[in-house]
């Protein structure tokens, strides 16, 4: 996609009239940010370890109307078809499919950009936000009211599937207002061909709530998947988070979250699983920006073949946010000889009285625990199912819902079927 | 049981072993005794099919059957079993289901029924009672965060739970407090019969003491240079090695 393929499209929804006329301005600001510099190439500091030139390569067009469903689909082969979704196809809201639990409230992102005065003040960061502004579509806002905890969790359901290259940009909200507290899914599916899905999710957690998260990327090889996540949180806010990759041809996640009161914290966790030819990158910023906050960034990765992964972990504490306590950990294993990792934990520490700590490791699969387990009568395969099951235990085990526990497990399962290690 | 014929092993460019010979009958119990770095986790490790230990002359024999091109767990499943002079942390791992997962595999392998849960954790707690373990271990995570004796305790609970034929121990007393040793030495004696064989490694004639050897052997520089009854164990603890040397 190059810039005049881009321009070419960015006329295109500016011709839409079915948006209110509030968002071209903003949509043409964005672009013109997005102008300015152009996609990440391997120059920038942010996206050394990942080249978008298959991105840029690919001419994608909007997705159009005719693009949506022709009938009802059956999301059953996605699983979790037992918890409330909102179902996202191809960039079109699938009401008829759709349904939220008592206590959320889902409004359009017009109706959202009415009430907020149609500031959509989030792009300071990364090019692809600014995409995401300019093309936003399927736009709207989950909230949940003061006070109210939702039992069940919520899945928003993203389907990519399309014969022809297509690109979209979901723009998701979620807030949650005082003591409240939701457990959100965030599924990525589909069996498309060349595809480019960049999402923007922007989370508003007030004081004392609790988000759980939990992200599921299983695109199709060929998706490029870019998922821009914000989450802004006040005091004593609680936000975990669980990212599951295993699909897509490039991934590429930027998780910035900012704990801006006191005795927030987040605590953020993933797991990578990688073969082929694919490229998963983790962009984990962590910004404390108030005093007795903890944090924490807990990723891993298991490569195989030809994959290769980044992490990309940054902490940083602002002048005044004295007693953060933040943790950094980054293991990964490669499971072939062909597989590549870049681990990148930093710390940035601007107040006095903090606890920081992060450590990286990269290798292969111990071979005295493969022989420990092989001198007890376990073959070599089973044994190193067996190290790698154990290494992605506490993490899938860290989940408290047994159901998406469960499914989970599932996947994991399959994954290790599927791949010789 | 066990054969061993002037064996010649070691790793890269170095031999370790220089011509070892060794056998060991059904129900024997045997003592390996010498300085540190003569070769006997070498000799444990090449008999249990450890890779990067190259055999560049002689042979082993288990059963009457050369073993040397064998898998590690085609060795196990056999009836081989090494206690390891450092056991390996597997985090993540959990005790309770490696330990199925290896009754289970030789179970299957000899045709047998494959434990449930229920009928492994009915099993495993009559074994941990053997060696003075509470069940709090089974929820943990193979040797993580386990004391150097309870991770040899953890090796005899799964020697007793595989029930191997050919047990190899190798230092299984090193870091085991006198109440400890006591413990896993009965563990030992009652799992001894006349089928069973041993091969015990120590530095210390106090193991000796509990667990009483039928032949002790002097490794020295790779090769066996002296083997002699239960008195030999408390000469060596008198004399030091030096006298052996050549
Ligand atoms: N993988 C290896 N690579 C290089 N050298 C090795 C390796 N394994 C063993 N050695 C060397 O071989 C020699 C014998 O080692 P081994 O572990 O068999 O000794 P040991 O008799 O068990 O000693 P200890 O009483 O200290 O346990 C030592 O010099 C050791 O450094
Ligand atoms: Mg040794």
């Amino acid at each position: 996609m190059n810039i005049s393929s881009f321009q070419t499209e960015f006329n295109k929804i500016m011709g839409r009239d079915y948006f209110t006329n509030h968002v071209k301005p903003i949509r043409a600001q964005a672009f013109n940010n997005f102008l300015e510099e152009g996609l990440p190439n391997k120059n920038w500091e942010d996206w050394r370890h990942t080249d978008l030139k298959p991105i840029k390569e690919i001419d994608f067009r909007l997705s159009e109307i005719s693009d949506a469903p022709a009938h009802e689909l059956d999301i059953t082969e996605f699983g979790l078809d037992d918890i409330h979704t909102i179902v996202i196809y191809n960039g079109h809201y699938q009401e008829s499919m759709s349904s939220i639990p008592n206590g959320v409230r889902l409004i359009s992102l017009s109706e959202y950009g009415e009430q907020k005065g149609w500031r959509f003040n989030e792009q300071k960061d990364s090019p692809f936000d600014l995409l995401n502004t300019a093309f936003m579509d399927s736009g709207f806002c989950l909230s949940v009211d003061k006070g109210v905890q939702i039992e069940s969790p919520i899945r928003i359901l993203f389907i990519s599937s399309s014969e022809n290259k297509i690109m979209v940009s979901p723009r998701v909200y979620i807030e949650l207002e005082e003591s409240s507290s939701v457990t959100f899914v965030e599924q990525h599916e589909g069996n498309s061909k060349e595809y480019l899905l960049n999402s923007s999710l922007i989370m508003g957690i007030k004081r004392n709530s609790r988000m759980c998260h939990i992200r599921i990327q299983n695109n199709s090889g060929n998706t490029f998947n870019i998922g821009n996540i914000h989450v802004h949180q006040d005091k004593e806010s609680h936000y975990s988070f669980y990212q599951f990759a295993y699909g897509s041809k490039i991934g590429r996640l930027n998780l910035f979250t900012n704990l801006n009161g006191k005795g927030a914290e987040c605590f953020l966790n993933g797991l990578a699983l990688t073969c082929d030819h694919q490229h998963l990158d983790n962009h984990i910023i962590t910004n404390h920006n108030a005093p007795n906050c903890t944090s924490s960034q807990n990723f891993k990765s298991l490569l195989n073949d030809s994959s290769s992964g980044v992490f990309n972990g940054r902490t940083v504490v602002s002048k005044g946010a004295e007693k953060t306590d933040s943790n950094q950990s980054n293991k990964n294993i490669l499971l072939s000889k062909g597989s590549l990792m870049n681990s990148n934990p930093q710390l940035e520490i601007y107040a006095d009285d903090v606890k920081c700590s992060h450590g990286s490791t990269t290798g292969a699969l111990d071979r005295d625990a493969i022989f420990y387990i092989q001198s007890r009568g376990i073959d070599m395969t089973s044994a190193k199912a067996l190290l790698v099951r154990g290494f992605v235990s506490e993490m899938i085990e860290s989940i408290s819902n047994k159901y998406i526990k469960q499914y989970v497990i599932s996947k994991f399962d399959s994954w290790l079927n599927e791949n010789t290690i | 049981m066990l054969n061993i014929q002037d064996l010649h092993a070691g790793v890269d460019n170095k031999e370790i072993l220089k011509g070892l010979n060794l056998e060991i009958k059904p129900g024997e119990m045997h003592a390996v005794m010498g300085r540190n770095g003569s070769g006997k986790s070498t000799l444990s490790n090449v008999i249990t099919g450890r890779e990067g230990f190259h055999i560049s002359k002689g042979n082993i024999e288990y059963k009457g059957q050369s073993i040397i091109e064998w898998s590690p767990e085609k060795r196990a499943l056999a009836g081989l079993f090494m206690s390891f002079q450092y056991p390996v942390v597997m985090p993540g791992v959990n005790n309770t289901y490696f330990l199925k997962a290896a009754l289970n595999a030789k179970l299957k392998h000899h045709g047998k029924q494959e434990l449930d849960a229920a009928g492994f954790l009915k099993l495993i707690k009559e074994k941990l009672t053997e060696v003075d373990m509470d069940t709090s271990y089974l929820q943990r995570a193979v040797n993580e965060g386990f004391s150097g004796g309870e991770k040899k305790r953890n090796e005899i609970l799964q020697m007793l739970t595989l029930e191997p034929e050919l047990a190899i121990l190798d230092e299984t007393d090193s870091g085991l407090d006198i109440d400890a040793l006591k413990i896993i030495a009965d563990g030992v004696n009652r799992y001894r019969n006349k089928e069973r064989s041993f091969l015990v490694i120590t530095h210390y004639q106090r193991l000796l003491k509990y667990i009483e050897p039928d032949i002790v052997h002097v490794l020295i520089d790779g090769k066996f240079v002296k083997s002699g009854g239960k008195e030999l164990a408390i000469e060596l603890e008198e004399k030091g090695y030096s006298w052996l040397e050549s």
